[in-house]
């Protein structure tokens, strides 16, 4: 199991007690920088040459995360159903331009295809977790809509990514044998259909394994997170299947969707796949 | 039937077509003779819509090929491409995806028998998976597609290529004598023998 340490303990014990984690002081987090010096050491006596990537991506996720905490702060002090939605929309956005950078396709023609097939299931999803499993109050509390939204945005992300290059890929590289079936059924669903098979697979077989392997060899962070800030095990778990049933939905109906959104923009009307899609790869 | 006039396609900065005319009428069978890169195989991706020209006219039944017309003219078109571009299934699973979805016209067993032997295919090559198919294997399986779904314009690059000459002779006899009209690409001089081919030099 990942976690330990016998700070955690007397507080499981202590079940819904809303105590939260013990808070750790900025000397006690940069203690942990000590291990560096071994790692430093190795680099240096095996010639690695990770050290400049490796320091700057520590730094990065220090600051990263430090402007996470002051406006997640923010948004919890005024817990504004609109503030929180904006914040939703905002990382949405976010996270359609990694998506399509990653898949190295056009951001300024696919956003909106993307955008749209991120948000509707996304929306469902989330709103049917706070509403119907949680069944809280306030469906705007940015306590479950922040983190829970995050979640499920930073799978989706993955699963698109996933998809879309499957997908467009697929076609680009066997495009005389999609032409080829085109002429044969004249009917560009049927001649995509393999594509779009394979891209759907591809995209939520990683949730699929990490479904049945989650508890056997790590503890997910969810769980992790919640049991340090005191709920008792059984309600961590609880809210580990949700979430987990919660993404794999998400993930299967967004990359659908941003399979079909995008056809429009991907061909042409003569159902050819257009070839100025794509990022030019130097 | 078709009817290319004045015509004029760029790709990749290189001038194919200049001023192209070309008349193929209905039952006409026509062989296109030319060397190669000189743009014989974009005539029939124009045709079929996967390439759209830069100035001039093409219509196929007095249709032009754009988004509303585009589907059914693809429904009256034959294609071979050469290197017979079928997705990598088993021959069985192609057969009947394309019946399932009511593409093959000729279902009669019979028909289905005596164009297999004509093709001189063995029943064993329809349990293989298209990768694993000769040249030759492919080219018949692609034109036994094409009998099957007995659309009234072929459009045929290089049908014969991949096969041997008393093959290639049965074969053009065959393709020849079908009351469709037909655009021939090919190197082949068996085609010529024929007196009812007109032939197009480029």
């Amino acid at each position: 199991m990942m976690m330990s340490g016998k700070k955690t303990a007397p507080l499981e014990l202590r079940g819904g007690d809303k105590l939260g984690a013990q808070d750790i002081t900025v000397l006690s987090l940069a203690s942990l920088l000590v291990f560096l010096i071994p790692v430093f050491y190795i680099n240096r006596r095996l010639k690695l040459s990770i050290n400049a990537v490796m320091v700057s991506s520590i730094i990065r996720m220090c600051i990263q995360l430090s402007f996470v905490g002051l406006y997640l702060e923010f948004l919890f002090k005024y817990n504004s159903p609109v503030l929180n939605m904006v914040y939703l929309l905002i990382m949405i956005s976010i996270a359609c331009q990694s998506i399509l950078k990653a898949s190295n396709l056009k951001v300024l023609t696919f956003f909106i295809p993307v955008f749209f097939s991120l948000l509707l299931p996304f929306a469902i999803i989330l709103f049917f977790f706070n509403a119907v499993v949680v069944r809280i109050d306030n469906l705007f509390e940015a306590k479950y809509l922040i983190p829970i939204g995050g979640m499920l945005l930073g799978n989706c992300l993955r699963s698109i990514i996933i998809g879309l290059n499957s997908f467009y890929s697929g076609i680009q590289k066997e495009e005389k044998v999609y032409l080829y079936s085109l002429s044969l059924f004249c009917s560009r669903i049927q001649a995509l259909k393999p594509y779009f098979k394979q891209s759907i697979t591809a995209s939520v077989t990683p949730t699929i394994a990490s479904m049945a392997t989650i508890g056997l060899v790590s503890l997910p962070g969810m769980m992790t997170g919640q049991i340090l800030g005191g709920s008792i095990p059984l309600v961590a778990i609880k809210y580990q299947m949700a979430i987990m049933l919660s993404i794999f939905y998400t993930e299967y109906f967004s990359t659908i969707l941003a399979v079909l959104f995008s056809l429009k923009v991907g061909f042409n009307e003569l159902d050819v796949l257009n070839q100025n899609i794509f990022v030019s790869r130097r | 039937m078709i009817k290319f006039e004045s015509v004029y396609l760029k790709r990749n900065d290189k001038q194919i077509f200049s001023d192209l005319n070309l008349v193929i009428k209905k039952n006409e069978k026509v062989l296109i003779q030319g060397r190669s890169g000189i743009g014989k195989t974009t005539l029939f991706k124009i045709l079929l819509g996967f390439e759209t020209i830069e100035k001039g006219s093409v219509t196929f039944n007095g249709k032009d090929i754009d988004k509303e017309h585009v589907k059914e003219i693809r429904h009256q078109i034959f294609y071979l491409s050469q290197d017979i571009d079928l997705k990598n299934e088993r021959v069985t699973f192609l057969l009947d995806e394309l019946q399932e979805h009511n593409v093959l016209k000729n279902q009669d067993q019979a028909i289905f028998s005596r164009l297999m032997d004509l093709l001189d295919l063995k029943t064993v090559v329809l349990n293989q998976s298209v990768k694993d198919l000769s040249g030759g294997e492919r080219q018949r399986i692609g034109l036994l597609i094409g009998f099957l779904m007995d659309r009234p314009v072929w459009l045929l690059d290089e049908p014969t290529s991949a096969l041997d000459e008393t093959l290639k002779r049965k074969i053009t006899d065959y393709i020849v004598a079908q009351d469709k009209t037909i655009v021939i690409i090919s190197h082949d001089d068996v085609w010529k023998k024929n007196s009812t081919i007109r032939i197009e030099r480029w």
